[in-house]
């Protein structure tokens, strides 16, 4: 009996579509399965300053109807507070049988999975980052070409910045900045000469927004939104993907199937699962599996197939969070702008880490959120964060992955456990980061706030990679170069788990450049071997 | 399950209790009950017919009672029908349980007492179960619960005899709940049983709960002898007492005290508290959950919440917190501002206090989900410009520092005081 498909792939994420192109383009049978859970809260239509002046109804998408961001109280990010983006982490956990201990361990069983509820940061490997891969840097040029046209990014600048996203030739022009950091910008580039021997860099964001139509998706208006889901596409997500995909013959899907194992049959493989419509359980045979599932996931996946009880290392960033004030703007209106990050910074420090970050405008973020958190009764905090945040912007901080001592283990039950903490170099280059962007701030006119400078918990990042690395000769629990499995021939791994290494910067692109390149070659030897 | 008297204010709660239960309920009167689903036996306590029980028959619950029995004529009908429905329940093997009254006596002052005194003998002395039940309060306006709720409605003025008749309210559901419980346990032995509040109130402050937590007025008191009550009643003669309704004022005075606390410890009962249970819906849960909902998003927002948020609070604890208020003192609910006292150390129990930052949490997000939260929140439609953000964060500093400096002042007090809000939660 031959296989219903050449290749399954299993998820519909950035990794499972990036692959997917390559293989149905080259005419091959490609069934592509997913957790296939979809949004149930609409987006507001409005922009977010608007809606939140005359919407009756605003609470439904800000803290939903079943209350949903009041049950996720305790959850590591506004985003999972979203109601609209619920869908993207829901039941993933459970489903996926992970567990985390004291560790963040996110993932998602959504049609487009974690791309629904991204931060949209995208850049290239450096040629030193790409070095460290086992094959050609020039094969993943020609993939980062592709997918940046495919997607759509923004930001192209001739700024300090520009070299470390390296994605300029195929970046639009960025979105209009804010107020807030347009005037940062302006400081910084007077003073760029003494930044840069303080190790700071700082420049636009690049994104994947678009700050001109694509097709279908149109360009951002500004609205404010992003936290809370863009009923303009103007910000990326797989499922924008599929329906090119879908326009081929030879691509079929099949939605709301959770995956639990995979085993040989048919000289290929069987990938075995739960549909969830019906409950019932069902296998699907293919010559080649491709798994996209995310990080976590495929790693049980694989772990499972292997009968694999060695613990794996996992690569996550160290985060944090903190607060600008911009004094000479206190009492701004508040207006609707931009909400992912508007400018990036890179921050050398010892050791030759080097942290990468993006700041962000508070107008579209909860100031509940801020309000918890602060020292002071709610009554007067709510009063001080009024007057104060509307000349504030946010930013975020990511170190290399590496620093993060994580671990993912299969148990007897078949469940996967995440565990880790920080490693021991994390805090003092986290107080080192503190005191510099403070230095480097107040150059540009703003203070860090004292106390609003804030570690993430391990896992926060939900940057997950580095569990199969991809190795010139491979070890068991390790991949090849084209992403193959060591063990289990025909499983391919094309998300973040088989990334050896994990930089400060969005990392996002590259999974899906990566992916894009195995796609490519699995889909080269597979139509040769069928001729 | 044979009920008489299903029909009737205790009666028709019983019935719902009972097949809720999933108990096969029977429902004996003297009118076919227009219930859908429900077998019914025509029972009359004026005729004299023979009572044949259905097959299979466990228990009979007697409640059926003439509530105009005056006469002797009357009284001899009513003891005469019991005693044909003990026989029968005898025959069919199944229990019987009289719900009977606290004015039952051989001396009572009315034929209504001493009517159930004599059934009372009757059932006993056949092995049943006699349950005399306080003042039955709640639920619908029915029976003498209904007719009091009415006089407090309309008299501006209210009676406060002197001296004081204590009574021992106990809700409908309660009773039904503890009749269930007799009518369930085959266990339960031979006895009169006393269903009601353990601690006796007078008459004149079960009135005033009335007005107050039912009604939601005030009413005034005049003191009134009974001595002059008694007088006018003996006075106007017996036509004149049915007409106005006065037959029934003696047992009033003449109420003894029932010792009930071991009937309810051993039946497992808890009676819910006067206020909750004049409440319409036979609990205050709601109206407390929107009073600590009322202070804290009044403590968030500076203004009255909209009715919408409000209600969305209340909606969100009964989906995410079981419905349980948190129990905040009412110094707390009448002034909302002094909420500014509580801090992380304010709480001696770690559980309670992440318990109250979640709910104040709950608020916060509630509150600023709604365009008035808007405005509070982010200045949206409200002035905005360096002056104005400068006078709100010193006054935000300022309420923030007067706040934590009384902190230190009344913390020993403060301490106490929660110890004391958990006990009651």
């Amino acid at each position: 009996m031959s296989p219903d498909f050449d290749v399954i792939v299993v998820g519909s994420g950035p990794a499972g579509v990036s692959a997917a192109f390559p293989l149905v383009e080259a005419g091959l049978r490609v069934l592509m399965v997913d957790g296939g859970k979809q949004p149930g809260v609409l987006p507001p239509e409005e922009d977010f300053v608007s809606a939140r002046t005359h919407d009756a109804d605003q609470w439904k998408w800000m803290v939903g109807e079943g209350f949903h961001a009041l049950k996720m109280r305790d959850a590591v990010s506004p985003k999972l507070r979203v109601p609209s983006q619920a869908y993207a982490f829901d039941d993933f956990a459970r489903d996926n049988q992970i567990n985390g201990e004291r560790f963040i361990a996110v993932g998602s069983l959504a049609k487009g999975g974690l791309s629904n509820a991204w931060g949209c940061g995208v850049a290239q490997l450096s040629a030193s980052e790409l070095a460290e891969l086992p094959f050609l840097a020039s094969e993943m040029m020609a993939s980062y070409a592709k997918v940046s046209h495919r997607i759509g990014i923004s930001g192209r600048a001739d700024d300090d910045m520009a070299d470390y996203f390296g994605l300029d030739e195929f970046a639009h022009a960025p979105i209009p900045m804010d107020k807030l950091h347009t005037r940062l910008f302006h400081r910084y580039t007077k003073r760029r000469i003494k930044l840069h021997a303080h190790d700071f860099k700082l420049g636009r964001s690049r994104v994947a927004a678009l700050s001109a139509d694509i097709s279908d998706r149109r360009a951002c208006d500004l609205s404010g939104n992003c936290l809370w889901g863009c009923s303009r596409g103007s910000l990326y997500s797989a499922v924008h993907d599929l329906p090119a995909l879908r326009k081929h013959a030879n691509f079929k899907e099949l939605s709301g199937f959770v995956v639990d194992g995979l085993t040989r049959d048919c000289g290929g493989w069987a990938v075995t699962g739960q549909t969830a419509s019906d409950g019932e359980r069902r296998s699907l045979t293919a010559d080649k599996v491709v798994l996209a599932a995310g990080t976590l996931a495929t790693t049980r996946f694989v772990l499972k197939a292997l009968g694999r009880r060695h613990p794996a290392p996992l690569l996550s960033s160290p985060s944090a969070a903190f607060l600008l004030w911009l004094p000479s703007f206190l009492g701004a209106q508040r207006v609707p702008a931009f909400g992912l990050g508007q400018l990036s910074f890179t921050l050398c420090l010892s050791d030759g880490i080097n942290a990468f970050g993006s700041t962000f405008s508070t107008t579209g973020i909860l100031i509940s959120e801020f309000a918890r958190h602060i020292p002071m009764s709610r009554r007067y905090g709510i009063d001080l964060l009024r007057g104060l945040l509307s000349s504030c912007v946010v930013g975020n901080l990511f170190l290399p992955g590496q620093l993060t001592k994580a671990e993912v283990k299969l148990r007897e039950d078949g469940s996967l456990v995440v565990s880790g903490r920080y490693g021991d170099s994390v805090a003092p280059l986290m107080d080192e980061a503190r005191w510099k962007l403070r230095k480097a701030y107040w150059a540009m006119g703003a203070l860090l706030l004292p106390g609003s400078f804030t570690v993430g918990r391990p896992g926060g990042d939900i940057h997950y990679a580095g569990t199969l690395p991809m190795r010139e000769s491979p070890a068991p629990g390790e991949t090849s170069p084209r992403g193959e499995v060591e063990g289990l021939d025909g499983v391919f791994v094309v998300d973040g788990a088989c990334l050896p290494t994990l930089s400060a910067k969005s990392h996002t692109l590259t999974i899906m450049a990566n992916a894009d390149r195995i796609g490519r070659r699995l889909s080269m030897e597979l139509s040769q071997t069928k001729k | 399950m044979i009920i008489t008297g299903a029909t009737g204010y205790i009666g028709a709660r019983l019935t719902y209790l009972a097949m809720m239960r999933g108990h096969d309920v029977v429902m004996a009167s003297r009118q076919q009950p227009a219930f859908p689903d429900t077998s019914w036996l025509h029972f009359d306590l004026a005729s004299n017919e023979v009572i044949v029980l259905p097959a299979g028959t466990d228990v009979v619950v007697h409640l059926a009672a003439d509530m105009a029995a005056s006469n002797l004529l009357d009284e001899v009908g009513e003891v005469a029908a019991a005693q044909r429905l003990i026989k029968s329940a005898d025959k069919a093997g199944a229990r019987f349980i009289f719900v009977s009254s606290q004015t039952a006596r051989a001396d009572a002052p009315t034929a209504y007492g001493r009517i159930k005194w004599r059934i009372e003998q009757d059932v006993l002395s056949a092995g049943g179960c006699v349950i005399r039940p306080g003042q039955v309060y709640g639920g619908e306006l029915r029976g003498l619960y209904g007719t009091l709720v009415k006089v407090v409605q309309k008299l501006p003025l209210l009676p406060a005899f002197m001296p004081a008749p204590r009574v021992q309210p106990i809700h409908v559901d309660d009773l039904a709940e503890g009749l269930l419980r007799i009518a369930e346990r085959s266990e339960v032995k031979s006895g009169v049983y006393s269903l009601a509040t353990s601690v006796p109130i007078s008459f004149s402050m079960f009135l005033g709960e009335i007005a107050k937590s039912r009604l939601r007025c005030r009413r005034v008191f005049v003191p009134v002898p009974v001595v002059v009550i008694n007088l006018f009643v003996a006075l106007i003669g017996a036509v004149w007492r049915t007409r106005l309704g006065l037959d029934r004022l003696p047992s009033l005075f003449d109420l003894p005290a029932m010792a009930t606390a071991s009937d309810l410890g051993h039946l497992g009962l808890t009676l819910r508290p006067l206020p909750a249970g004049l409440h319409p819906s036979g609990d205050d849960r709601r109206r407390r959950l929107l009073r600590e909902g009322q202070a804290l998003l009044v403590y968030i927002l500076k203004e009255q919440p909209g009715s919408a948020v409000l209600r969305r609070y209340v909606r969100a604890l009964e989906g995410l917190r079981g419905g349980r208020e948190f129990g905040l003192s009412g110094i707390f609910l009448s002034c909302p501002i002094l909420l500014s006292l509580l801090g992380k150390a304010s709480w001696s129990d770690a559980a309670a206090g992440e318990e109250f930052f979640w709910r104040l949490d709950a608020a916060t997000m509630l509150a600023e989900a709604s365009p008035a939260g808007a405005g509070r929140f982010l200045g949206l439609g409200r002035r905005h410009g360096l002056l104005s953000s400068m006078l709100s964060m010193t006054n935000a500093l300022a309420g923030e520092a007067f706040w934590r400096l009384t902190r230190v002042f009344v913390s020993p007090m403060l301490r106490l005081d929660m110890t004391q809000s958990k006990v009651s939660s």
